[in-house]
């Protein structure tokens, strides 16, 4: 894998969810410098479904590994779309929460995207 | 969708399971269904014939996740119904099968989410089932707080 992307994505990811952290503990709802964090996160995910299916074929191991390493790569770009979708349906600071859990969920999954990959050295 | 504006008393017995803390709920319940179900296609696809009864409760997992994330999302009387079975069946689960791995572990070689009481993430699997379960009671009892506030305090008037 692209492993600078995905240090982007990750680094971002992490810090949509401090700032979204920061808002819940301020009240603050979704406003444009949370979306603008968001879309970078977005675009990164994006460009890691790109890389990825292209170099699907170089994915270490048996089938199954491709298949849950497509999975992860294609789901990715979803999570923070619903995350968002919530969080401007709720107008108090639980809104936050659901970002912050997103956020942390796309961390997660990307880091596991990154081990899958360095399964085959 | 589901939920109508609050002050229309009488329409609405209850407040939704998605408003306030319950859409946090909802986020958790969706990352622990993707968690389970990424988990139990690698387990099952590759590796089914290692730990049966450990995939087959990681698939189980999944799928109950899945039908409590939607529940909850959906939160009119059905899906509350259904969210309570799926967050009660969770909560054995996670207790049966937390306490099996330690009591039997050779029936579990390999972990799914329920094993050791959810340790391989965070124990969130066992808490969130107590915190759904709360969360179910405090929205069906409580009409009058109709309106998302932010205050969490657990008033829950006996009836």
């Amino acid at each position: 894998m692209f492993y600078p992307l995905t240090v982007v994505v990750f680094v971002a990811a992490l810090a949509l969810m401090g700032l979204s952290g920061w808002y819940a503990a301020r009240s603050r709802l979704v406003d444009d410098r949370l979306l603008l964090v968001g879309v970078v996160v977005e675009l990164g995910l994006l460009v890691q479904l790109v890389v990825a299916l292209v170099h699907l074929g170089d994915v270490a191991g048996g089938s199954s590994e491709q298949a849950t390493f497509t999975a992860y790569a294609v789901t990715l770009p979803f999570v923070l779309p619903a995350a968002i979708f919530l969080a401007l349906k709720e107008k108090t600071r639980w809104a936050m929460g659901v970002v912050v859990v997103g956020a942390f969920g796309i961390a997660v999954m990307t880091a596991r995207l990154q081990q899958i990959w360095n399964l085959g050295g | 969708m589901a939920d109508r504006a609050p002050g229309r008393p009488g329409e609405q017995p209850t407040r939704s399971t998605r408003s306030g803390p319950g859409v946090v709920l909802v986020a958790l319940y969706g990352l622990l269904a993707l968690a389970a179900t990424g988990r139990s296609v690698l387990q099952i696809t590759e590796y089914f014939d290692r730990a049966p009864l450990a995939y087959v409760l990681s698939a189980v997992a999944a799928v109950i996740y899945l039908v409590a994330t939607v529940a909850l999302a959906r939160g009119d009387r059905t899906s509350r119904r259904v969210a309570l079975a799926a967050i009660s069946v969770e909560l054995v689960g996670v207790l049966v099968v937390g306490l099996a791995s330690y009591l039997a572990p050779q029936a579990f070689p390999d972990k799914t989410v329920w094993s050791h009481f959810g340790s391989g993430y965070g124990y969130v699997p066992l808490v969130l089932p107590v915190l759904g379960l709360l969360w179910l009671r405090r929205t069906g009892r409580s009409p009058h707080d109709g309106d998302g506030d932010t205050a969490a305090g657990g008033r829950s008037v006996a009836a």
